[in-house]
């Protein structure tokens, strides 16, 4: 009885950590301000930081923040990272709004098909991104794309990795 | 594992009607997002004092880290001198040798051309440097090239002034806070320079291509002019940038064109300095005045 008790982690009456629900939003806000790393690179290469802990949240749970939160996040992300103001606030609402839509449809889903979403939002962010350059007087060709697409699609399952650490932390799981 | 059984929260009223307004909020959300995109598209100066508020209240973060990073990357490289130091000094001493005949030469050319130009009468004004900052960060996210230089309005940088380093051009000032601005680089899509042929003279245009690199095109049509190894300079057309301030060397030839490399390579430049606009009556904005004319 004492060893098994002992052996167990398990903290009996744990619950969420204060201010849970606002956890995943900080969060997201930090990967946001990530963007200001003193990095002077030649090429955009590097993935939406603030874009994907947003997506990974979503797909991990439907009730994680209303979906208008979006809006100002990306208002956010405009400011910090040097987007054009209104490009993150649309692309990042879509994309809430898609996921609203498709959970009403999706029947299964696991982790691949998660990983397949995201990657789909991925692209869209991407091709929003360069469709708007091209309108702001700066098309590079679409082939430029493909690094930072493959490189965010690949660096999807750290931010959900990291999400779900969270997520447990947050809810006192651990 | 099966699909969350979705946003329906049970049957009560209240928290049905919650879920329809946050997607109604939502969808606002989207149309005010698109609304504002439409306006940065159209009118890119819309959102500048936002723009430069948000450039203040991140760069003390950005200088902090750069700061942290420069010694770190110091510590390294200040060990790395040590290795092989003779041979380097041999060849540090053979190149000075050289450049010191080079020097003499250009101190000749530069006295013989400031008596020629006091011959013409010829008045050309230097570009006078209003602020040196450093480059603390980019737009590493996005296919647009962009830089954040640690100097502001407050230390008289405005929209739209050249920035330099030593080593050549790195861009023109975008968007100004009071102690941080945002540059585009030369190497961006967007960014167009006038420039020239050092080797033969001939009026180029340098335009970024967004990965590091910059397409050179002729402005005359026929052979390709260009070589590779080839020097392109600044030619001063158009007012904004200062003359032969050197941009890039050409690196291969591409049909028509060439793809050159920027001397300043923003990475590692220790300063840039921003400039006055070469002729800043050529950059003023229309007046009423000129407004009226046809």
């Amino acid at each position: 009885m004492v060893r098994s008790a002992l052996a167990t982690k398990r903290k009996i009456g744990k619950g969420p950590v204060p201010g849970a629900e606002i956890v995943p939003a900080a969060s997201v806000i930090v990967a946001i301000l990530l963007s200001t790393l003193p990095i002077v690179a030649q090429t955009g290469w590097f993935p939406d930081f603030g874009f994907l802990i947003l997506i990974a949240w979503r797909l991990l749970r439907g009730d994680v923040w209303p979906s208008w939160w979006a809006a100002p996040l990306g208002l956010l992300n405009d400011l910090i990272g040097g987007y054009p103001i209104g490009f993150s606030v649309s692309v990042w609402t879509a994309s809430m709004l898609a996921l609203d839509l498709l959970d009403r449809r999706t029947i299964w889903r696991d982790y691949w098909i998660e990983w397949a979403l995201a990657s789909l939002l991925i692209l869209f962010h991407e091709a929003a991104q360069w469709q708007v350059s091209a309108w702001m007087s700066a098309p590079v060709p679409f082939s430029f794309m493909f690094a930072p697409i493959l490189i965010s699609i690949a660096a999807f399952p750290v931010a959900a990795w990291a999400v779900g650490r969270l997520d447990l932390w947050r809810l006192g799981r651990q | 594992m099966a699909a969350p059984s979705g946003p329906r929260p049970g049957w009560s009223r209240r928290a049905q009607y919650g879920l329809f307004f946050s997607f109604i909020a939502a969808i606002a959300g989207l149309a005010i997002g698109l609304v504002l995109l439409a306006f940065s598209i159209a009118a890119p100066e819309s959102f500048k004092s936002m723009k430069g508020l948000a450039l203040d209240a991140t760069a003390p973060i950005t200088e902090g880290l750069h700061a942290v990073g420069a010694t770190v990357g110091g510590l390294a490289s200040g060990a790395g001198d040590y290795w092989d130091a003779a041979r380097q000094n041999g060849d540090l001493r053979r190149e000075r040798d050289f450049m010191r005949e080079q020097l003499i030469t250009a101190r000749a050319i530069r006295q013989e051309n400031a008596q020629l130009k006091a011959a013409l009468k010829l008045r050309e004004e230097t570009p006078t440097a209003v602020a040196a900052g450093r480059l603390v960060g980019s737009s590493f996210q996005s296919p647009r090239r962009f830089a954040i230089l640690s100097a502001g309005t407050d230390d008289g940088v405005r929209i739209g002034m050249p920035v330099r380093a030593r080593q050549g051009l790195i861009g023109r000032v975008v968007d100004a806070g009071s102690f941080a601005s945002r540059i585009l680089l030369i190497s961006d899509r967007a960014s167009i320079v006038p420039a020239r042929l050092l080797r033969t003279g001939q009026a180029v245009i340098a335009q970024g291509r967004g990965d590091g690199s910059i397409e050179v095109k002729p402005l005359e049509v026929g052979r390709n002019p260009f070589k590779p190894g080839d020097l392109i300079i600044t030619s001063g057309t158009g007012g904004l940038y200062p003359p032969l301030v050197p941009i890039a060397r050409v690196s291969r030839l591409d049909g028509d064109n060439a793809i050159a490399l920027p001397f300043a390579e923003p990475g590692a430049v220790s300063f840039a300095i921003a400039q006055q606009p070469f002729e800043p009556e050529a950059m003023a904005p229309l007046t009423e005045k000129d407004r009226e004319l046809p």
